[in-house]
């Protein structure tokens, strides 16, 4: 039992005004004046017992009102379970078909226990499906047609997504809301641990859910996956493409996996690693020999477990010419073609040209051909050269900007368009030099990138960075790299030179991966390759691509989108593993493969007193939940205002009563 | 014309000069029907005349039917000498009705001062007194005594408590005349006590009237519960049950009345009970019975 408003009690503490009248005030009735008292003698023993035969029970009553109004204004409630009729009761069935329930029987156990409770439910209770993915899918509205809810859970399928018992409260809170009766939730699953929120208040449910766990596995069980891979979207010479896989055990003991690396359905190299247990070994392929056009690639171990879906890691693989990037640069800069040159070449699978042209030269050229275009310190641009390349960003090119010392007479940076604010001579310096002091390492650029801080920057051109993205900056705050999205394009700006001269960039180990991410920065090849993982968006069009047409098989040969769709849709969600073939608005085609969310993999269980905690939480007992179509309810406060106020009703018209009689014998006496 | 005496219609009088005339008027009117009072000059007996008596007072109707000389002799007239003595304690502040005790008692005050100065030609005088003399009036038959004595009586305000023996002392020095006294009050003493700080000026040749004022309420208490009374000179507080008002109580007042008669009358003092809501008239009774006695 517990007061709403306890406040209210304190007003209980007027019962001390009838005490007070009744028992301080007793001998301090109104004083009637007399002549004299030389007749009259005290006679208070016998007035006071007269009065205290009368008036106890008037003042009981008083004390009475006075405390029942104070309860009743107190809201008392009590935490009452009640029994109620079973229509009342709505059971809200969710079975878990997230990537871990593929597992050995795991789905068709849940299906079959979820099937169980439904049988044993009575006929004229409603039920509602539902499957936990990614989302909480709602398969049947509350329905008493049995053959319908059989029929909805036998629809369950084994997905690809995560599980996330979180979406799985919000779902119910929301459906809490909008229910009519209280809801009994069977939630039948592997109760995995990676599925558990970080936060525990996120899986409270609303008053009136009771949650009855059904979980299908009681142990972890071991589990081998492959974990990731690295391997190159693009690559032109398939001797330099490197391919890097992750093998992870979980919960495993020390073994030997046999790991494969198929190409279109074709083992072309195995190795044998050493995973420890409960640890992560990496595999290196040396090549990556596939065939002009896309390639389906995947990596694959023997793990022999209960989860073979997460034995094979996708991914595609695009063999093409490569693409040329052209090189812009000042007839008397020849060390920064040379430096950059060599920098894209090395990279193990680059698929890009380098060609190298003046300004007057590359004025004369169709920069639509380039995959991005490098822009190295030119002290002018002719204007239509200008144009050119703003035209060509704005439709979806990239272009890198080096400010060198020619960019610092400029009042502002061509195509990027940023103002100069100054320059920086740094080698005038005491220290002589600048290095990086804070970087993006969620920039695109600056992927596999750590080791800027070991280059020396003599001289760097400030430029006003509003509008634009700071990727690195100077340790004394100047702007060092910038990336401002123009159009479609990107333009990223370096505020220093790349002749070696205005900075040791060139010559540190940084250079290569940094102009190779970039590269495929620029290039939009980093959009398109590697893999993705379920559940992730994939972007079809961009704004200015609409009314275009996009086409999208799935891994079961389908096309999901409608025709209506395939005009409008600005994204899609790959919501199954498997290889994507896509068609997109700009006629580009690309393989996107795609695949489960590796913790998934990971099968520990969630331990039973979190999960006692959870069922806790709602609002029942575990043991008299566990009876589906029971008549137990969870405990509801249940206000006693009512019962306060009859009762307070009852006591004042005693209190009339009682008064009213004392009243009346006054009347006749004497 | 007894209306006019009741205390509750006089109480309606703002003018103790109006309540007074009103009452004595009243009840002269009444009196003219009674055979045993008279006024004016009374006719005594007729003596023969003899050598030296003045012939004013010669019966010279009887001489010329007898040729007799016979003189009228008249009841000699002496003017009397009226001191009320009026006790304003604050006990005498008491009602239970309309009319307190202080008022029933200025109302026979000034009927009597009425009553002596302009009927009778009498000299009167006032004293109040509580537990020392407040006020003293000389009694007197000039022209505004009246309205002295009327005066004397609105500024009689009770306070503080009865005490006889106190102003007794000083109610000797006053009375060198011997007279008529009217002791006004409630009496709230032991009889003993009163009677022997009063009995002092019978000595004188006065005589002495105890004008006993009480509320009905006084004399039959009405309580319906236990009530708490306050005494209002001693400001004492008792807790009284209705029981005790009813038997006790009225025992002990019936007894201390009987006992103040008897020890008055013992004393040569005449004794009269007035109570408050009873008509004046007994009271102007007695002062004229007492006053023709006194001739």
């Amino acid at each position: 039992m517990g007061f709403l408003a306890p406040w209210f009690l304190a007003g209980a503490a007027v019962i001390g005004l009838p005490l007070y009248l009744h028992l301080l005030r007793r001998h301090t009735t109104t004083p009637q004046p007399f002549s004299s008292l030389m007749f009259f003698e005290q006679r208070t023993q016998s007035s006071i017992r007269h009065r205290k035969l009368r008036y106890l029970l008037l003042l009981s009553m008083r004390l009475a009102v006075l405390m029942l109004l104070a309860l009743a204004f107190a809201n008392p409630y009590i935490n009452r379970r009640t029994i109620a009729a079973s229509g009342d009761k709505q059971l809200l069935l969710v079975v878990d078909n997230s990537f871990s329930m593929r597992a050995g029987t795991r789905l068709a156990d849940a299906k079959r226990e979820a099937l169980a409770v439904l049988g044993a439910r009575s006929g004229s209770e409603r039920a509602q499906v539902a499957a936990l993915g990614s989302q909480t899918q709602v398969l049947t509205q509350p329905i008493q047609d049995s053959a319908a809810l059989r029929a909805a859970v036998d629809s369950i399928r084994p997905g690809d997504s995560r599980a996330s018992f979180a979406d799985l409260a919000r779902a119910v809170r929301s459906l809490a809301n909008s229910a009519s009766a209280r809801i009994e939730l069977h939630f039948f699953s592997d109760m995995q641990k990676s599925a558990m929120p970080a936060s525990f208040s996120e899986l409270n449910l609303p008053p009136g859910v009771s949650l009855v766990l059904h979980p299908v596995v009681k142990s972890t069980q071991p589990n081998w996956a492959v974990e990731s891979v690295r391997a190159p979207g693009r690559v032109w010479d398939t001797k330099k493409a490197r391919v890097d896989a992750i093998v992870a055990g979980y919960e495993t003991p020390a073994a030997t996996r046999a790991v494969s690396l198929i190409i279109n359905g074709k083992k072309v190299a195995s190795q044998n690693v050493a995973v420890p247990a409960g640890g992560r070994a990496s595999v290196e392929f040396q090549s990556l020999d596939v065939p002009y056009g896309f390639s389906r690639c995947e990596v694959r171990i023997d793990s022999a477990d209960a989860l073979p879906a997460d034995d094979a890691y996708l991914f595609s693989v695009e063999r093409s010419d490569p693409q040329p990037v052209l090189f812009v640069r000042e007839p008397a800069d020849t060390r920064s073609p040379l430096y950059f040159g060599s920098a894209l070449g090395s990279a193990a699978e680059s698929s890009f040209s380098f060609e190298s042209l003046t300004v007057d030269r590359a004025s004369h050229v169709s920069l639509s051909q380039y995959a991005f275009v490098v822009l190295s310190d030119v002290v002018s641009l002719p204007s239509e050269f200008e144009n050119d390349l703003v035209r060509y960003v704005q439709g979806g090119g990239g272009i890198l900007i080096a400010a060198g010392t020619s960019t610092g007479h400029r009042s502002n940076v061509p195509v990027f368009g940023g103002s100069v604010l100054g320059t920086r001579d740094y080698s005038r310096d005491a220290a002589r030099f600048l290095t990086a002091g804070e970087t993006d390492s969620s920039h695109p650029s600056m992927l596999n990138s750590e080791h800027w801080a070991g280059a020396k920057f003599y001289y760097a051109v400030a430029v006003d960075p509003s509008g634009s993205r700071v990727v690195a900056r100077l340790t004394d705050e100047t702007p060092l790299l910038l990336d401002r999205k123009i159009g479609e394009g990107h333009a990223l700006l370096l505020a220093s030179g790349l002749d070696g001269l205005t900075n040791d960039l060139s010559v540190q180990p940084i250079f290569v991966p940094f102009v190779k991410q970039t590269a495929l920065y620029l290039s939009g090849t980093a959009d398109r390759s590697g893999s993705r993982q379920v559940d992730d968006f994939l972007q079809l069009r961009t704004t200015r691509e609409q009314a275009v047409s996009v086409e999208i098989v799935d891994p079961s040969g389908h096309r999901p989108l409608s025709l209506q769709e395939a005009t409008t849709a600005e994204s899609y969600q790959l919501t199954t593993s498997g290889f994507y073939d896509v068609r997109l608005a700009n006629g580009r085609r690309d393989l996107v493969a795609v695949n489960a969310d590796r913790r998934e993999s990971n099968l520990e269980v969630t331990p039973d007193d979190v999960l006692a905690l959870w069922r806790g939480n709602g609002s029942t007992e575990p043991e008299h939940a566990a009876a589906p179509g029971g008549d137990s309810e969870p405990a509801k406060p249940r206000s006693l205002w009512w019962y306060a106020m009859l009762l307070v009703l009852v006591a004042v018209i005693a209190e009339s009563v009682v008064a009213g009689r004392y009243l009346a014998t006054q009347r006749e006496e004497p | 014309m007894q209306r006019f005496l009741d205390p509750s219609i006089l109480a309606e009088i703002s003018s103790l000069d109006l309540i007074a005339k009103t009452v004595v008027d009243g009840f002269v009117a009444g009196l003219h029907r009674s055979p045993d009072f008279g006024f004016s000059q009374e006719f005594a007996e007729y003596r023969a005349y003899s050598p030296g008596d003045d012939l004013r007072h010669v019966d010279w109707n009887v001489f010329a039917r007898t040729e007799r000389a016979y003189l009228k002799k008249y009841r000699g007239e002496t003017n009397s000498l009226l001191t009320v003595l009026l006790d304003a304690s604050n006990s005498m502040n008491y009602a239970s009705h309309k009319v307190t005790k202080m008022d029933y008692a200025r109302y026979v005050a000034a009927s009597l001062f009425y009553l002596a100065i302009h009927n009778q030609r009498d000299a009167a005088g006032l004293i109040v007194f509580d537990d020392e003399v407040r006020n003293y009036i000389r009694p007197s038959t000039r022209q505004g005594q009246v309205n002295r004595l009327l005066h004397g009586l609105e500024l009689a305000e009770p306070r503080a408590r009865t005490d006889f023996a106190k102003p007794m002392t000083h109610f000797q020095e006053f009375l060198r005349r011997r007279g008529l006294v009217v002791v006004i009050s409630d009496f709230y003493e032991a009889p003993e006590q009163i009677i022997r700080t009063i009995e002092p000026l019978r000595f004188r040749g006065n005589e002495v009237v105890l004008f006993h004022i009480l509320d009905p309420r006084e004399i039959r208490p009405d309580l319906d519960k236990p009530v708490i009374l306050v005494d209002l000179e001693t400001r004492d507080h008792i807790e009284v049950t209705p029981e005790y008002a009813r038997d006790t109580y009225r025992g002990r007042m019936e007894s201390h009345i009987g006992a103040l008669r008897d020890k008055a009358r013992s004393a040569g003092m005449d004794y009269h009970l007035l109570v408050t809501d009873r008509p004046l008239d007994s009271a102007l009774r007695e002062y004229l019975t007492i006053r023709q006695g006194r001739n």
